[in-house]
């Protein structure tokens, strides 16, 4: 963290005084400021990287008792030996089949949150009309409610529709903007734009679909961006859903596949390399797109939280 | 059975193209309606946009809402229809008593009333008292789930204040340490809850690195998770790990947003840091602090996945969404399951509505201020 400042100089000429000057203080604070900096990121990373240390260890590196990051030897062969693992317990639960089922539920339920919510985003504040207000004061209050009221009788409508165990309650109802935050965020954004662009393509007999398509969704795709990259870390992530409607082994996401998997161990002496590894590998996708798309995905949490 | 890849995916995929084209239907529809009635194509155009929302709101929100509540005041475990029982549900879970202990070496069972468990036995001196209820898993994980909150949630936010501080310091590479700090809160809970259950297992990272202190002290190595003494501080731990960097990144935001000039007239009246930190910085960031702490209690009420991971003995409860989830799909008592689910309802309403009622006399909001002014 010593990279050279402009001040540097200064700091030099000042040594030779022994009272501290105002370019000393600011260099203490500095230390102090950069210490706690990297206590903090320690305390980040110190799991994490405990994370993939194990999931690289042997079984025999696993109860030693001592703190211990590199494992040696490092067996990167975990990664396969652990769907090896899984489908010795269930034939179907092959790497490509689980990673395809949580893609099929992330896309589906991503397209469908995002597309429906920029549409009642659009209407909420683009148009006047009675009633606006009150219907998204009610929609942001949605979210107090927890999932937890609104699941039993969930389950129970799905079980009376016969959609039980299959992918249907966990994609296409986010086509119903089931999530209030999305067109929240999209509603802040819709209004910082300005009323005069409508009006242009108003004038040239541009009805609203073609605005919305040609002139808003354009104009709308930094929030967009930024949606997609929560929206598809919510649902890759997503446990609780796939968790209540799945019971066929071989339809799960990784979520359900580890707890499958977490639950077909031994209690006394898990396998925690190979769970690790799965751990590793779930995390792997979300943490690459985060990396891409930091600044939307920050940006994305910001404009809910501060301009909220 | 498993339908194979194609028979799961196919049939969703055609429902889901045919929903979604019902949906756009609906909208034209409403759309249509109201220009029939006379309404201006401006209301008529806003309304059909947000119809996918309330459809979805109907449906999945006053719908389901509706029968929760009906299925709280019923016996219902999916095999004979819901029978109507009242408030039975409701008497059963708030069946507590308070029993005095004459003496330490009394056993629980023997002050309370039949069918009754002890929850909380406090012993003072040579007597105390036994909390008992007949639910006795709701009660001790209302005692798990509450405490849980009120302090992981304030704890995480001085945590993240003071983070954010730090990053305010004019840092080189700030959007590096934005993004590492933010990183806990993007990784799967499911594979941190396991990754956690694994650090302060027996012979875990934590107990490891600790044991020279142990051995120092001459203390037994602990068994976080599944000692009632320190279950909740290793979830209070778990907790902090995961959100303390992602608020700061939010009350960050709220820092970088405040205007210099509020700080050189400050400067100007000779304050110093404190009174700089308490009368420009708190104020300013206090509709940040308060988002955080609606939020963050509500999440922290609904802890699931970590509960789900990590198993706790019986003496020291899990948490209340797990549980209800239990209660509803693992005993199937999904009357019973309603009525606990009602009642976190209500417990989160009530304490949203305090930050709310409180929130007038410490978030400051610059827009509203002004108007009054």
């Amino acid at each position: 963290m010593t990279t050279p400042t402009p001040t540097k100089a200064l700091e030099d000429q000042s040594r030779v005084r022994f009272a501290p000057t105002p370019v000393q203080r600011v260099n203490i604070r500095r230390i102090v400021v950069y210490g706690l900096l990297i206590l903090g990121a320690a305390i980040v990373l110190i799991p994490f990287l405990w994370m993939i240390s194990t999931s690289l260890k042997t079984p025999a590196q696993l109860f030693t008792g001592q703190v211990n990051f590199i494992p040696n030897p490092a067996v990167p062969a975990n990664y396969l030996e652990v769907w090896t693992q899984l489908s010795s317990i269930k034939p179907g639960m092959t790497f490509w089949r689980i990673m395809g089922n949580t893609l099929f539920i992330t896309i589906l339920a991503m397209f469908g949150e995002i597309f429906s919510a920029s549409l009642v985003a659009y209407g909420f504040a683009r148009f006047r009309w009675r009633g606006r207000n009150l219907l998204f004061a009610i929609m942001l209050s949605t979210v107090m409610i927890p999932g937890i009221v609104t699941r039993v009788p969930g389950f129970l409508i799905w079980r009376e529709l016969g959609l039980l165990d299959t992918y249907d309650p966990l994609t296409w109802p986010s086509l119903f903007a089931w999530g209030p935050l999305y067109v929240f965020l999209m509603r802040q954004f819709f209004m910082t734009i300005s009323a005069e662009i409508e009006e242009a393509a108003i004038m040239d007999g541009a009805n609203v679909v073609q605005i919305y398509w040609h002139i808003m969704l354009p104009l709308i795709r930094p929030i967009m961006l930024a949606i997609a990259v929560l929206s598809f870390q919510g649902n890759w992530n997503n446990f609780q859903g796939p968790l209540l409607y799945l019971s066929t082994p071989e339809l799960f996401p990784l979520a359900l596949a580890m707890r499958f998997f977490d639950q077909s161990l031994s209690k006394e002496a898990p396998l925690w390399n190979y769970m690790m590894a799965m751990a590793t590998m779930m995390a792997l996708p979300v943490l690459v797109l985060y990396f891409l798309a930091q600044k939307q995905f920050l940006d994305g949490i910001n404009i809910g939280a501060v301009k909220g | 059975m498993d339908p194979g890849p194609l028979n799961s995916y196919l049939p969703t995929l055609i429902r889901y193209i045919l929903v979604a084209v019902g949906v756009g239907v609906v909208m034209v529809v409403v759309y249509r309606v109201q220009i029939a009635f006379g309404v201006r194509r401006e209301a008529a155009t806003g309304r059909a946009l947000v119809m996918p929302w309330v459809i979805g709101f109907l449906i999945f929100n006053v719908f389901t809402i509706g029968s929760s509540l009906y299925l709280s005041f019923t016996e219902y475990n999916l095999f004979r229809p819901p029978e109507w029982i009242g408030l039975q549900n409701y008497q059963e879970l708030f069946s507590v008593s308070f029993a005095p202990l004459e003496s330490r070496n009394q056993r629980s069972s023997d002050v309370l009333p039949p069918r009754y468990r002890e929850v909380i036995r406090v012993e003072v001196g040579d007597g105390g008292f036994v909390f008992g209820a007949r639910e006795d898993g709701f009660w001790r994980s209302i005692k798990l789930t509450l405490p849980y909150a009120f302090l992981s949630v304030p704890l995480g936010l001085i945590g993240a204040l003071g983070v954010a501080l730090l990053l305010n310091q004019k840092v080189r590479g700030l959007g590096f340490w934005r993004v590492l700090y933010y990183m806990p809160a993007i990784l799967p809970v499911v594979a941190t809850a396991l990754l956690w259950r694994w650090m302060f297992s027996q012979n875990g990272l934590i107990n490891s690195a600790l044991s020279p202190i142990y051995t120092l002290f001459g203390w037994e190595t602990p068994r976080w998770f599944t000692d009632p003494a320190l279950a909740m501080p290793a979830f209070i731990i778990v907790s902090l790990w995961g959100i303390f960097g992602s608020n700061s990144v939010i009350l960050l935001a709220g820092l970088k947003g405040i205007p210099k000039e509020l700080y050189e007239a400050a400067d100007i009246d000779g304050a110093n840091e404190w009174a700089k930190f308490r009368h420009v910085t708190i104020p300013m960031l206090s509709p940040a602090i308060f988002y955080n702490l609606v939020t963050g209690t509500i999440g922290a009420l609904q802890v699931f996945e970590v509960a789900a991971f990590i198993q706790t003995p019986e003496s020291v409860g899990t948490f209340l969404n797990w549980l209800i989830y239990q209660e509803a799909f693992t005993f199937r008592n999904m009357g019973m399951a309603s009525a606990m689910a009602w009642i976190m309802l209500l417990i989160i309403l009530a304490l949203t509505a305090l930050i709310f009622r409180s929130s007038q006399a410490w978030v400051f909001y610059q827009g509203a201020r002004e108007e009054a002014a």
